[in-house]
């Protein structure tokens, strides 16, 4: 269930009026999923009476941008069941953990992106993952070998 | 502190607990020692509850009247604990089994014989290349056991881990969790047949066509980069199998062509201590029967119920009324049961005689076996005195 930025835009009022500061529409929407935007500064969506359908559809679908993580990860504990392997594959991890996530072993740093607790992994320290930052990579390793699904990012 | 885990066959040594929460640990193995504390069993005779010394007395009474016992179990407990649960059925001229005789049991024997290579899960974090799971869904039964031994850590001598340095093959009959992971440098064989793909393998290095050639050909290719080759077998590939010696030939065959090596995946915590403690004794790994001097398939667990063959069970550490067939099960009714667990398993819920004892791992110390044969040693978070090896004593003492 990913979001993409059309699916938003669609929704929009599509009229490039302006007054969110931005040029277009769609670049509004980008910004919406970059979470640089809020889509309450899309005042036309709460003002005019015939946007009402689509700015609620708006507001369910844009939902998990709340629930995820600065970097877009989202961790569902549910079907997580801790076998860990997101732990050991982590780049940052290998780097910082040597002797410990790196080898398989439970990661022995302090502050690890992500660590197993009580059966299901956890996010401790999003601020490391590669994705953070402005210098930021698109690495998706820990949802690919996830095996469950457990761990999703908001751009798919 | 690093704590044990007493879960699985994997017998995680990583887990530690900081302000109450359990680190490292899978689901499963969180849930043990999460929850040891709950759905205690208690001291009863005939649904009576005593104190725990008429317990263990009354049982001795009732297996000094018998005259055919079974002891059954022991794949959860020590090794010390299984050497006097041994120890007790040599005494009472008794059968003796465990899980591994509808488990993985035949795996163990033929390592033990040294029929299949083996090799330690240390050896393979820190060299292997190929990586078979066959029959075997770690993610169910071992759930740490590839981020921990197998495909995903860095290994000594593989130190781009499953980036590059690994070489995945999951064969199974559907696509599995595992199956799902065999992406990239991997390769998913469905399998209708486990033979036919033994039987392609065979004929690929005899260079003859067969069903599953192209597969059987890229893997051969790919074990002969790497001195450590490894197939993890499961209960998939022990119940797809027809004859067991064919795959024992084809893999002494393979190891002309490239170093490969087995170790069995997926089975109770310590099954492999019980094959390992009994084979020492006696030659054989589990069906085993004291007053016959032998082993054979009439003295498996499952057998001696369904032929009518005992008159008193002892089943330690196991709950045969969850696990084993309605039909098979529903015959303990017939038989005088004693259940030493330190749990109110179903089993013990229609026992005759219940005897409480202690979480090995957790309660109870000692030593336990892990699938590929290296001896782990249990740390204790909460010492308890009436553990397996007290009650076992205490019933050959009196006896």
């Amino acid at each position: 269930m990913a979001l993409n930025p059309m699916d938003i835009y669609k929704l929009l009022p599509k009229t490039n009026c302006k007054k969110c500061g931005e040029a277009t529409c769609m670049s509004f929407a980008f910004k919406l999923l970059n979470r640089e935007r809020k889509l309450e500064e899309c005042t036309p969506l709460y003002e005019d009476k015939k946007y009402e359908r689509q700015r609620k559809k708006l507001e369910e679908m844009l939902k998990p941008l709340e629930e995820a993580t600065e970097t877009g990860l989202i961790v569902d504990e549910g079907l997580c069941t801790g076998c860990g392997n997101c732990v050991v594959v982590c780049p940052v991890h290998v780097e910082k953990d040597p002797k410990g996530a790196a080898v398989g072993k439970g990661i022995t740093i302090d502050d690890p992106i992500l660590r197993v607790e009580d059966g299901a992994v956890k996010v401790i320290n999003m601020q490391a993952c590669r994705r953070y930052g402005k210098n930021r990579v698109l690495c998706v390793v820990c949802r690919e070998n996830c095996p469950t699904d457990a761990i999703r990012f908001l751009e798919g | 502190m690093s704590f044990v885990c007493p879960g699985c066959s994997c017998l995680c040594d990583d887990i530690e607990i900081v302000d109450g929460r359990i680190l490292h640990a899978c689901r499963r193995g969180e849930e043990i020692f999460e929850k040891y504390k709950e759905n205690r069993a208690k001291p009863m005779v005939k649904g009576k509850e005593v104190d725990i010394d008429s317990a263990i007395e009354e049982a001795t009474e009732v297996l000094k009247d018998s005259k055919n016992t079974v002891i059954y179990g022991m794949d959860t407990t020590t090794v010390e604990a299984q050497q006097l649960g041994i120890e007790l059925a040599e005494k009472l001229n008794a059968y003796i089994d465990d899980n591994s005789s509808f488990c993985l049991g035949e795996f163990v024997e033929a390592i033990l014989r040294k029929e299949l290579p083996t090799t330690t899960l240390e050896d393979v974090r820190d060299r292997a290349y190929v990586m078979v799971y066959w029959g075997a869904n770690p993610f169910h039964s071992l759930s740490r056991h590839m981020s921990r031994y197998s495909y995903y850590p860095r290994g000594a001598k593989r130190p781009r881990g499953y980036e590059e340095d690994r070489f995945l093959v999951v064969v199974d009959v559907r696509r599995s969790e595992t199956a799902k992971l065999a992406k990239k440098n991997a390769k998913f064989i469905q399998v209708d047949n486990d033979d036919e793909l033994v039987d392609s393998f065979f004929k690929v290095m005899e260079g003859k066509a067969a069903k599953y050639a192209k597969e059987a050909g890229i893997i051969l290719n790919e074990m002969k980069k790497s001195d450590l080759n490894v197939i993890f077998g499961g209960l998939g590939l022990k119940y797809g199998l027809k004859d067991l010696g064919k795959f024992v030939e084809m893999v002494r065959k393979m190891n002309e062509v490239a170093p490969l090596y087995f170790i069995p995946a997926g089975f109770h915590a310590n099954m492999r201590g019980f094959n390992e403690t009994l084979f020492e004794k006696t030659g054989y790994v589990n069906k085993y029967s004291f007053k016959d001097g032998k082993g054979d398939v009439d003295f498996a667990f499952t057998s001696l119920l369904q032929n009518g063959k005992v008159d008193t069970a002892v089943i330690i550490g196991t709950d045969p009324v969850s696990s084993l067939p309605y039909d098979v099960a529903s015959k303990l009714k017939e038989v005088k049961t004693i259940v030493i667990d330190p749990r109110m398993s179903p089993t013990a819920r229609v026992a005759d005689i219940i005897i409480p004892s202690a979480v090995s791992g957790i309660e109870m110390g000692g030593t336990m076996v892990r699938s590929d044969g290296a001896r782990i040693k249990l740390e204790v978070i909460e010492e308890r005195d009436v553990n397996d090896i007290y009650i076992l004593k205490k019933i050959e003492e009196g006896l």
